[in-house]
């Protein structure tokens, strides 16, 4: 769905961000990992077309996205910014999720009632006629993950939803993911909690100063201690339980530790 | 992040001339050509101010500003060169239009004196931080209050558009077309304003706060995080500068 072919970009002239990327994403969940400063907003805000790459290329849905403006990449992909902030502009909560689909030509019925399922799936289905500025930082993000979802679009791109979640947030979601993922639309996630990675995604790569230095299925890559730990990075508590343990395989979830624990050796 | 002003970093001796220094350079620039009314004064005042940006290594930077008023004043040199009202020698003639001299020499001290003018100031936005001026103008006994206004004002335009850039990305990020044709970009631009204006308030507010949990408004005297800028020739300047000027009210009396 997504291609992206020797991608380098920088924001100062001489400093490459990204040193020649070349990736392929398809509809399994997608985790991209990696210490602060990475490269990994700058990664999804290239997919997304905010930022041209200076060198290489990138295809999403086929189309280059030199060639075409933001607004007409909109239908395909969506791009939960990390900085809530910066993607709340309207007066209420309804207002800012409905502001997607308006734009993609849907009825304003029909925005509305796509913009209260999506307000209904993060949970603030209530809150339709706050102001986004009033409440917390958890809530308006919530409300951009739900002004993203509200679009319908084949690609959903979320830069660290979990911050600011409490656990009842995070498994929430947790939930969402799986849910749009099960709906057949490919779903990236920028974290930093390894844990909640470990639970939910079938892919996982790795960056370290503008290089993917690990793609792999998830468990492959929390196998490699080592190389994450060169990337500045964790393996999940589970993962290095089990590894202190002793078993021999990766283990991702507290379920498969204990069934691991439970084999006679 | 985008540069919060129009300040070029570039090692020059220009950069260490202290601001004081520099506004009192625009002063004498604006006064001289005043004092002294003739065509010469005026080029040769243009001139000092475009060698001292070319100095500092500003040329460059300066010259889309300078083309940008030159091409105003140009209709000027037009309109005194047809219409002025002591034409008298004709230079050529349009058409049947005929082209005067006294009107081209009228528009041309204009113009001299308009660009001397924006040089200089150019020589201080260029060259100097703004922090660095208001820090130097409360040294010299402006109230921190009116100095914090005053960087305020210097911050406020880049900050409003580091703003336009958040929210057109937020727009176009779902749906909105911000780029392409002049109109669409009015269009996309209109809504902007409420949100801009509103996220520059809200900036505001936390700004006063942040400054006040920091003591900004204890009494008695601040001292000050920077080491004072001081050019080493800085007051023989200044004195030779306002020494040129009554010389040349002399001059304009005696002569
Ligand atoms: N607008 C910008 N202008 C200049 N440099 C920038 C800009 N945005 C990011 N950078 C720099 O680019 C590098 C990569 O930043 P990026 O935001 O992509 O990192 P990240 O992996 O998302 O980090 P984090 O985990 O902290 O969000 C950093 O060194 C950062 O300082
Ligand atoms: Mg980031």
């Amino acid at each position: 769905m997504i291609k992206i072919q020797d991608v380098c970009f920088g924001y100062n002239e001489g400093q490459d961000v990204l040193q020649g990327l070349t990736l392929e994403f398809d509809q399994r969940t997608t985790a991209i990992i990696g210490q602060n400063g990475a490269g990994k907003t700058t990664l999804v805000k290239l997919l997304k077309g905010l930022l041209k790459p200076t060198g290489g290329d990138i295809w999403v849905a086929g189309v280059n996205s030199k060639d075409v403006t933001v607004a007409q990449l909109a239908g395909k992909i969506g791009l939960v910014f990390q900085n809530p902030n910066d993607q709340i502009f309207k007066r209420t909560v309804l207002e800012e999720v409905m502001f997607g689909p308006l734009n993609m030509k849907v009825e304003t019925a029909a925005a509305k009632q796509q913009a209260l399922q999506a307000l209904e799936m993060v949970g603030l289905a209530d809150q339709t006629d706050v102001n986004p500025h009033d409440l917390g930082l958890s809530e308006k993000k919530l409300i951009s993950i739900a002004s993203i979802v509200a679009m319908n679009t084949d690609i959903i791109i979320l830069d660290e939803p979990t911050i600011a979640q409490d656990a009842a947030g995070k498994r929430r979601i947790a939930q969402i993911i799986e849910q749009l993922s099960q709906e057949g639309k490919l779903v990236m996630t920028i974290l930093h909690d390894m844990d909640f990675v470990a639970a939910h995604f079938e892919r996982t790569i790795v960056m370290n100063r503008g290089k993917v230095v690990l793609d792999d299925k998830t468990r492959e890559v929390f196998s490699h201690q080592d190389l994450l730990r060169e990337a500045c990075l964790d393996t999940p508590y589970v993962t290095q339980l089990g590894k202190q343990w002793g078993l021999p395989e990766t283990v991702l979830t507290t379920e498969e530790l204990i069934s691991a624990m439970k084999r006679p050796r | 992040m985008k540069s919060m002003s129009l300040y070029v970093e570039r090692e020059s001796t220009v950069h260490h001339i202290d601001p004081i220094t520099k506004l009192v350079y625009i002063a004498a620039a604006i006064a001289l050509p005043i004092i002294l009314p003739s065509l010469h004064t005026a080029w040769i005042c243009m001139l000092i101010s475009f060698v001292i940006l070319g100095m500092g290594r500003v040329l460059t930077r300066s010259l889309p500003i300078i083309g940008f008023v030159g091409f105003i004043l140009l209709t000027v040199v037009i309109i005194q060169g047809f219409f002025h009202v002591g034409n008298e020698t004709v230079l050529f003639r349009l058409g049947s239009w005929p082209f005067y001299e006294e009107g081209l020499l009228f528009a041309m001290g204009i113009t001299f004196r308009a660009l001397n003018i924006v040089g200089a100031f150019l020589i201080l936005v260029l060259t100097t931080k703004p922090s660095d001026l208001v820090e130097s103008l409360v040294r010299k006994g402006l109230s921190p209050r009116i100095g914090y206004v005053l960087s305020s004002v210097f911050q406020i335009i880049p900050q409003m558009m580091a703003t336009v850039d958040t929210i057109t990305d937020a727009q176009r990020s779902r749906g909105m077309e911000t780029e392409g044709k002049l109109m669409t970009r009015i269009k996309a631009f209109l809504p902007l304003i409420g949100p801009v204006v509103l996220s520059s308030l809200i900036d505001t507010k936390e700004r006063t706060l942040a400054l006040q949990v920091r003591g900004f408004n204890v009494k008695g005297s601040k001292t000050f995080l920077n080491e004072e800028k001081m050019y080493r020739y800085g007051s023989a300047m200044r004195w030779s500068m306002l020494a040129i000027v009554i010389g040349a009210v002399i001059w304009r009396v005696i002569a």
